[in-house]
């Protein structure tokens, strides 16, 4: 990595292909940025993996949702399935989970340009609503809770908060990411050629945000049977 | 100089990944078979979205030079 690991043009002067990111001044991609992205790579098989064991159990359960064992009493001997709310919770925190993805991308555009007083807003505003989820999901665990799902209540339950709860640890972990970028921020660490941090950790939230998307779609939209 | 003339390209090549999931659940849905396999039909697609960030790394990370 030579001292110019920043510069967005290629030895030649043309632009480079991939000007998007940081790249090193022959052409490559900033080690931050590497390492990020093969961390990435790393983690949509992770969430395969999880997705894989979900559509498995779902496939072979002859209900989906399974049916809630505290339904089942002598005037319904059949039980209920368990249900899913996307209101008031969930659909108000994936608004914000995406809007988040924006507000960090405004970030990342106006660091690039060397805008810091827009950085340290939207990257504040970013972090913020990262929390924000937490405590909203942190809300809607409790309330499932209460109406019978947890953890160990059969396959649904389990595949919902394992789905769920990884999800959160790395909206946790995102949120950690963007505190130590605020923070590095609010220090003047980061100027239009010394941003590589902030561009790992947008492309680690932009991820969180799609898995987010793809979970919501699977556990609260597609139907049951 | 990079074998592809923009690095982008390269997801297409991961794309074969999940373009060969695709096919086969579309094999296993066309065939009737008495059970899909859904967990290996995502894996496959996964690997086709993992695969694609993989050569687009390798590509954009290799220097000009």
């Amino acid at each position: 990595m030579t001292a110019d690991s920043h510069a967005l043009t290629t030895s030649t002067g043309e632009q480079s292909p991939v000007a998007g990111l940081t790249h090193d001044a022959r052409g490559g991609i900033s080690n931050v940025v590497l390492g990020m992205l093969l961390f990435l790579t790393s983690e949509v098989m992770f969430f395969g993996g999880l997705f894989a064991a979900y559509f498995n159990v779902r496939a072979n359960a002859p209900h989906w949702p399974t049916i809630n064992p505290e339904s089942i009493t002598a005037a319904n001997p059949a039980g209920e399935q368990f249900q899913l709310a996307i209101l008031p919770l969930v659909g108000p925190a994936t608004v914000l989970l995406i809007l988040s993805s924006f507000t960090c991308q405004y970030a990342v555009w106006a660091i690039r340009r060397g805008d810091r007083t827009a950085f340290l807003r939207n990257i504040g505003v970013t972090f913020a609503i990262g929390v924000t989820f937490l405590l909203m999901q942190a809300t809607d665990y409790v309330a499932l809770a209460n109406e019978g799902l947890t953890l160990s209540a059969g396959t649904y339950g389990t595949t919902y908060f394992t789905l769920t709860g990884f999800h959160g640890a790395h909206v946790f972990g995102g949120a950690i990411m963007l505190g130590v970028v605020l923070y590095r921020g609010l220090a003047g660490q980061f100027s239009a050629r010394h941003h590589d941090a902030v561009e790992a950790v947008s492309l680690y939230w932009h991820f969180v945000d799609v898995v987010w998307i793809l979970l919501f779609s699977l556990l609260y939209l597609l139907p049951g049977k | 100089m990079h074998p592809l003339r923009h690095p982008r390209n390269a997801i297409f090549v991961g794309a074969v990944f999940s373009a060969l999931g695709l096919l086969y659940l579309g094999i296993q849905t066309v065939a009737g078979w008495p059970h899909v396999d859904y967990a290996g039909t995502t894996m496959l697609i996964l690997l086709g979205v993992a695969m694609s960030i993989l050569f687009y790394v390798l590509i954009a990370g290799s220097p000009n030079d």
